[in-house]
């Protein structure tokens, strides 16, 4: 069989994504006896009482039938929650679904979507393999740069892609700067902004981008589960637009996509999440503040915006820090795949494991220090 | 601009293996060379190699079966393949130490793989399922050296920026890398149209900064194996405060790389100051015969996937050495003790060597393990010694059991374990080299 011949060009270059070992696997290879989870901002709060109480409580029988396939139970809450109908919703499985539904809706190979160089991958990654130019623009201070993506707009550009706050710099755009953004780009195109972790932002002046669709009816939202509300294992996120968009991108999705547990723990989630927002946004300004103190106190250089994560940048190249540091259980996220070599991320867990955290990197850092470089 | 690579062209055939289709075979060669542009002396290397290897073999092939040739041009190479079936194929002959008698018909006989090994730029054995023997080489373009170009003054005035070289830019790039006088120079930069061809078929990338109107730096890199790319340089032909343009050119560098199917990042130039940040320390290898700074070989290397697991199986010292070089770099890798049952191996083992003359060096690798391991190491070293050759290395990749099976040969042999590459083969390569050229064989 000649496969080669099967795959499309675009596929045959394409690297797929290599995730992480299980925990355990990865224990017993860094032999460790504990393995701190610092590497993809996971809520150590759990989700909200209500979702856990849905999951706790899931029937194994319900297992043996299908969800709704368009998860219109949520979709209804969501239309409640934000005021508007539920068909501007569509839910998929995490927001990354949604992210290769819609540029399945509006792209053909020849086409271009643009987005900043160093930001969540998926965006790129997804135009890639589906044989769509991904043109990324520099960050400016670590923020998105509107004139640089207006700048590489051409006939051929039909989404942009806003990763706000930026996932990992943690930067954001205001709503004016959004608007701004939008009036120059104008309705020809599709303006995407992903707000995975919009829940932790908590500067009145960060948009809400539900309320300006009616003006800029090509703008959409992608918001997740994962983050705020702890239901990454679940796997639920959503995507929010005008009625005419949604039912566009709807043709490229597949349906029965989020099961049906992920459904009633993100529907649960919406119950009762004020306090469990206050308490997780808490934690994560205690958590930065805290990490933060020690960075300075170790002469290590931070970025760090909002969200529930820190940007630390690092004496040896991050994979070696890496490395060092999951032999002490303590795993982080490496940047060099964020095109940051030399940083790493690190998610603001509660202060227990931050405490040790920093303990484990002051003395990395230390020894690091008196090997002269990682000799 | 990036430069997007060129498509490349090839012709194939699939013919039978008997001796009557040996001059197709050859004109195949020849036509299509000339087809792809390549003079008198590069297609002569390549049909007289496919002559020497279809004769060779033909005698040992089955009635009926096929031989597949590939021949591409890959720009600045042409590349060759030969793939047949075969159950016991003959290597010998492309040691370096194969001795001629011409009291030996047998001797004589094995004269044509090493004429083949020897009229091309490199060959490659691999052998795979199904019997299938490929050998795969190439012939590069005959390129004319650097010529004298300036350099830049020592300070040029105005902020560095990073400019993706078009094949004319490096070309020039090579130049000035060739009058700056560097130590660390690789051949396809000494011949500035090679590394632009290289570039513009995808073969090689790069990366330069600019000063004012002046080129002052510049990071090139290239697949070292499958999964390991190797980085050459920076080259930088001006001051530069505070490692600047330095930083510049690695962070984009590495940034660019990041999200390629590779493993690891290897350099192996001199030292780099300020190296924590971008690379591991792997260790450093002194070549004797040699005065300048080429004298010294500093390995560094960069992991560029968090996930790098997984287990190595070998024997004797090795497993020690391994040992402790991986609790040094904190890999997680399990060092497993594996058995070598030398009764059960071919009698005939075989090695490739690529020499450097420049450093006086001889880069030896096991392509076939056999039961006369040791003395062909011996006979090679032998033979390189009575050739000039100073420095001796034997790189041995941790995935090939054909390889690991040469732990013991090369302990008796007096090599030495110096260094290991992560992820730089199918597993990872350890160095070994050869600490005393007077030492009993």
């Amino acid at each position: 069989m000649n496969l080669d011949a099967l795959i499309p060009d675009y596929v045959r270059r394409f690297q797929a994504y290599i995730p992480s070992k299980p925990d355990h696997l990865l224990m017993r290879e860094y032999g460790t006896t504990l393995l701190h989870r610092l590497n993809n901002n996971e809520n150590p709060l759990g989700p909200p009482p209500a979702a856990a109480r849905v999951i706790a409580a899931f029937p194994p029988e319900r297992a043996a039938i299908y969800p709704s396939g368009d998860s219109y139970d949520l979709r209804e809450a969501l239309g409640l929650r934000f005021g508007i109908t539920p068909d501007r919703f569509l839910v998929g499985n995490g927001s990354c679904e949604v992210i290769s539904s819609v540029i399945k809706a509006f792209c053909q190979p020849g086409d271009n979507i643009i987005t900043a160089d160093k930001t969540f991958a998926v965006y790129e990654w997804v135009a890639e393999f589906s044989g769509i130019e991904a043109r990324l623009v520099p960050l400016q201070d670590y923020a998105f740069d509107p004139q640089g993506m207006l700048d590489r707009i051409d006939r051929n550009t039909k989404i942009l892609f806003v990763c706000n706050p930026n996932n990992p710099t943690g930067a954001y755009w205001t709503r004016q700067v959004l608007i701004d953004f939008l009036e120059q780009v104008g309705q020809n195109r599709i303006v995407v902004v992903d707000e995975a972790y919009r829940e932790y932002v908590e500067d009145p002046e960060y948009p809400d981008t539900i309320s300006l669709m009616e003006r800029f009816p090509n703008l959409v939202a992608f918001r997740t589960f994962s983050k705020m509300y702890a239901l990454a294992g679940l796997r639920s996120g959503y995507l929010v637009g005008t009625e005419a968009v949604v039912e566009v991108v709807r043709r490229t999705s597949v349906a029965y996509s989020v099961n049906v547990q992920a459904q009633q723990a993100a529907l649960a989630a919406l119950v009762d999440d004020q306090e469990h927002i206050a308490a997780t946004r808490a934690l994560a300004r205690t958590g930065k503040a805290f990490l933060r103190g020690i960075c300075d106190t170790l002469c290590l250089e931070t970025v760090c915006g909002e969200g529930n994560y820190l940007m630390i940048r690092t004496p040896i190249n991050d994979m070696l820090m890496y490395r060092r540091l999951m032999k002490r259980g303590m795993m982080v996220r490496t940047m060099t795949g964020f095109r940051f070599p030399g940083w790493i991320r690190v998610t603001l867990r509660e202060m227990a494991v931050m405490e040790c955290f920093a303990e484990v990197l002051a003395e990395e850092i230390r020894a690091i220090r008196m090997q002269g470089g990682a000799r | 601009m990036r430069q997007q690579p060129v498509e490349q062209q090839g012709v194939r055939a699939r013919i039978p293996f008997s001796a009557p289709f040996l001059p197709l075979a050859m004109e195949f060669i020849e036509k299509g060379a000339h087809g792809f542009g390549y003079n008198d002396r590069e297609t002569g290397g390549m049909v007289l190699a496919m002559e020497e290897l279809f004769s060779f073999y033909v005698s040992q092939a089955a009635s009926k079966s096929a031989i597949e040739i590939e021949l591409e041009d890959q720009g600045y190479r042409l590349a060759l393949i030969l793939a047949f079936r075969m159950a016991d194929p003959d290597m010998r002959a492309f040691n370096l130490t194969w001795n001629l008698s011409p009291d030996s018909e047998e001797s004589l006989a094995m004269l044509g793989p090493m004429i083949a090994a020897r009229s091309v730029s490199s060959l490659r054995l691999d052998f795979g399922a199904n019997e299938q023997v490929v050998l795969r080489m190439t012939r590069d373009r005959d390129y004319a050296p650097a010529r004298a170009v300036p350099l830049p003054p020592s300070e040029v005035a105005g902020p560095l920026r990073l400019l993706d070289p078009s094949a004319d830019d490096l070309s020039h790039f090579a130049a000035m890398a060739a009058a700056s006088g560097t130590p660390f120079l690789p051949p396809f930069l000494s011949r500035p149209a090679m590394a632009a061809a290289m570039l513009s078929v995808g073969h090689l990338s790069a990366l330069l900064i600019a000063r004012g109107d002046w080129m002052v730096g510049g990071v090139l890199w290239r697949p070292l194996t499958d999964s390991c790319l190797e980085l050459y340089g920076p080259y930088m032909f001006t001051g530069d405060p505070d490692d600047q343009g330095l930083a510049l050119l690695l962070d984009e560098a590495v940034g660019r790389i990041s999200r390629s199917g590779y493993r690891g990042l290897v350099r192996r130039q001199g030292p780099l100051a300020g190296h924590e940040r971008f690379f591991d320390f792997l260790g450093e290898l002194a070549l004797r015969g040699l005065s300048n700074a080429a004298a010294r070989s500093t390995y560094y290397y960069r992991q560029l996937k968090e996930e790098s697991g997984g287990a190595v199986y070998c024997s004797g010292s090795l497993a020690a050495f391994l040992g402790e070089q991986y609790d040094r770099l904190c890999l997680p890798r399990q060092v497993r003790e594996s058995l070598i049952d030398l009764a059960r191996m071919r009698p005939a083992s075989v090695l490739s060597v690529e020499l450097e003359p420049a450093r006086s060096l001889a880069i030896i690798r096991p392509l076939c393990a056999g039961k006369d391991m040791a003395a062909n190491l011996t006979a090679h070293l032998d033979l390189l010694r009575g050739e000039g050759i100073d420095n001796f290395l034997v790189e041995i990749n941790t995935g090939r059991s054909e390889d690991t099976a040469f732990v013991t040969a090369l302990e008796e042999t007096g090599f030495l374990p110096r260094l290991v590459i992560p992820d730089a083969g199918q597993g990872d390569l350890v160095i070994y080299d050869h600490p005393d050229k007077d030492m009993a064989a």
